[in-house]
């Protein structure tokens, strides 16, 4: 079974998200701001990083630049996810596999989990 | 060492950027204060407190909001991005959202400060948000811990100049730990007027300053928020000393100027009373058409559209269109809405102001008297208005229809507004034979003689002309007249029952 981080502030989206990939058969792991997720990663091996870019204390784009930083994490793909258009992340990090622009369909979101994981 | 050395530096201030706002606040928020926005959900504290923020960011400031409620950001900006305030670009650099609710569920208070201390400083917020104060206060194990919290979150904002708002929509039903503590308390309110609504904003406590005191109209739209600072309030006094003078203001029809010898006194109020369809609106369109470049004229009305008024006019033989080309009148039309009578008022001297207009036309009272949400305040209301009006130079005719078209009463549509006006000019009209004829007079013009003559006038194709003095008639007042009996055992004509 394959192992995804959630990282977002927001506790609705991280339900919605969590709920749908369990439904897919992923298990999930979830953390609420980016210092939470960087503990969450030496937990166990996490195949996929889904971190939202707005969020307290470490950001999306810090938690995942410390993640290329880091040679243990550096290969766990990232989608990034945010309610501001792409370009705005990707001037602070560029480094990820996906992104999807909030708020997005469940759909969407399995689709581009599936595409990253292939 | 001067005087001036020692003077205290007065408090910075933080403008809210909100139309109307810092006006009420005298200026803006004090920096580094912390205020509570405190009211029922709908009331528009969230749009409020984000346009602040992002009218902060369009300024270079740089301000953070905080949720403690289990609220998307995601749904909460879709609702913002139609509106005209909203700008995608300052997000996140200079405008940064994130959510505490996880923080404030796993750490409490503790861990709430700690994160509202690094957003100020991480982001660099010289203002910040926290929506959704009463979630910290449920997650408070007593009233000390968040008197504590607040304290704690005062001494950051204080040290850092950070302003901060917080979100409540707890109401203000008796005074409380924080209420007491922050600097200052904005209560604002969405009030049922039968089948009608009002928003409204009060401010309960702002210290370290002064502010307009009592109830003050807000309206939210595409455009953001707007306040209407109560005119009573921001008008108290006249924005500028009243300059009395003798210069009369012709209304251009040489018979009623020959009545006023010589036109209405400058700068004062005039009342033009009668029933539909008398020919008020010519006058005033009259009295604008003398309009030029040095005494520019505004028709500010709520019945006819500005292209049906050029048209009237035109029928007039009246060049009303041509001056409103010229830029020498402004026609300003008010769709009869649930307009807010504050926002007219601001919508009238805003335009009087831009245009330093000296000939107002305002067509007629009935419009702001439908717009009063409370009877009891207009009175007072156009005591203000129309002070300030005077104080700003514009010579202002009011339209006022009565529901009689002929008998012996004028009911004057609101006597406690009729009082505020200098001069009363009434037109009407009267049975004679099987026609009716128009009547006018004049009763009152302010520290001038007129000729208090009842005249007959006439409305062609060539504008209003008004006639002699009627002769040899009587009961035109009544509404009927009629030729006496005996001409030497007529009685005078009764003074109208006003």
């Amino acid at each position: 079974m394959q192992t995804i981080l959630v990282v977002d502030d927001e506790l609705g989206a991280i339900e919605v998200v969590a709920t749908a990939l369990e439904d897919e058969g992923y298990r999930v792991l979830s953390a609420a701001n980016g210092r939470h997720g960087l503990e969450k990663l030496t937990e166990g091996q996490v195949d996929l990083a889904v971190i939202d870019f707005m969020m307290p204390l470490v950001d999306g784009t810090a938690m995942a630049r410390e993640m290329k930083a880091n040679p243990a994490f550096k290969n766990i793909p990232i989608i990034m996810m945010s309610a501001v258009g792409e370009s705005v992340v990707r001037e602070r990090f560029d480094g990820y596999a996906a992104f999807l622009r909030k708020p997005f369909r469940i759909s969407a979101l399995i689709d581009t989990v599936r595409r990253v994981l292939a | 060492m001067t005087g001036a050395d020692d003077s205290v530096p007065s408090l910075a201030r933080l403008s809210s950027g909100i139309s109307g706002l810092d006006d009420i606040l005298h200026g803006g928020l004090l920096e580094g204060g912390v205020y509570i926005l405190q009211g029922s959900p709908g009331a528009g504290k969230t749009v409020l407190a984000n346009e602040i923020c992002f009218r902060h960011a369009a300024r270079g400031g740089r301000a953070a909001y905080v949720t403690l409620l289990a609220e998307m950001h995601t749904r909460l900006l879709q609702h913002l991005r139609p509106m005209s305030f909203f700008d995608e670009s300052v997000i996140p650099n200079s405008l940064y959202y994130v959510s505490a609710f996880h923080t404030l569920e796993g750490d409490g208070l503790k861990g709430l400060i700690d994160v509202l201390r690094r957003e100020i400083k991480g982001q660099k917020a010289d203002l910040l948000v926290v929506d959704g104060l009463v979630a910290a206060q449920e997650s408070a194990p007593s009233d000390r811990e968040f008197k504590k919290f607040i304290n704690e979150l005062q001494a950051h904002a204080s040290v850092s100049g950070c302003t901060v708002l917080l979100l409540t929509s707890g109401l203000l039903r008796h005074v409380s730990a924080e209420h007491t503590m922050v600097d200052g308390v904005f209560e604002l309110e969405d009030q049922l007027f039968e089948f009608r609504t009002e928003r409204s904003l009060i401010v309960r406590k702002f210290r370290g300053s002064g502010f307009l005191r009592g109830r003050h109209s807000f309206r939210i739209s595409d455009e953001g928020v707007k306040f209407f600072p109560r005119v009573e309030a921001v008008f108290a006094s006249a924005s500028r000393p009243d300059t009395i003078s003798d210069a009369k203001i012709p209304m251009g029809i040489p018979g009623i100027d020959k009545m006023l010898l010589g036109g209405l006194p400058e700068a004062t109020t005039t009342g033009l009373i009668g029933p539909s369809g008398i020919g008020k609106t010519t006058v005033g369109l009259h009295f604008l058409s003398q309009s030029n470049a040095q005494e520019p004229g505004l028709l500010f009305g709520f019945f006819e559209t500005p292209e049906r008024l050029c048209l009237k006019a035109r029928h007039l033989g009246l060049e009303v269109g041509k001056a409103v080309d010229r830029g020498h009148v402004e026609l300003l039309w008010q769709p009869q809405r649930e307009n807010v009578l504050d926002e007219l008022a601001h919508r009238l001297i805003d335009a009087v102001r831009r245009r330093k207009v000296k000939r107002l036309f305002i067509d007629g009272l009935g419009g702001f008297l439908e717009s009063a949400t409370s009877p009891q305040r207009v009175s007072r209301f156009f005591s203000c208005l129309t002070n300030e009006l005077r104080a700003l130079g514009a010579t202002t005719i009011f339209t006022m229809e009565v529901p009689e078209i002929t008998g012996p009463v004028v009911r004057v549509p609101s006597s406690g507004v009729s009082a505020l006006l200098e001069n009363l000019v009434f037109l009407r009209f009267v049975e004679r034979g099987s026609s009716l004829s128009r009547l006018l007079s004049v009763h009152k013009v302010r520290d001038s003689g007129h000729d208090p003559s009842l005249r007959e006038f006439y409305i062609t194709d060539r504008g209003l002309h008004v006639g002699e003095a009627f002769e040899g008639v009587e009961g035109l007042t009544t509404g009927v007249a009629r030729e006496p009996a005996s001409a030497a055992a007529s009685p005078p004509p009764a003074a109208p029952n006003v």
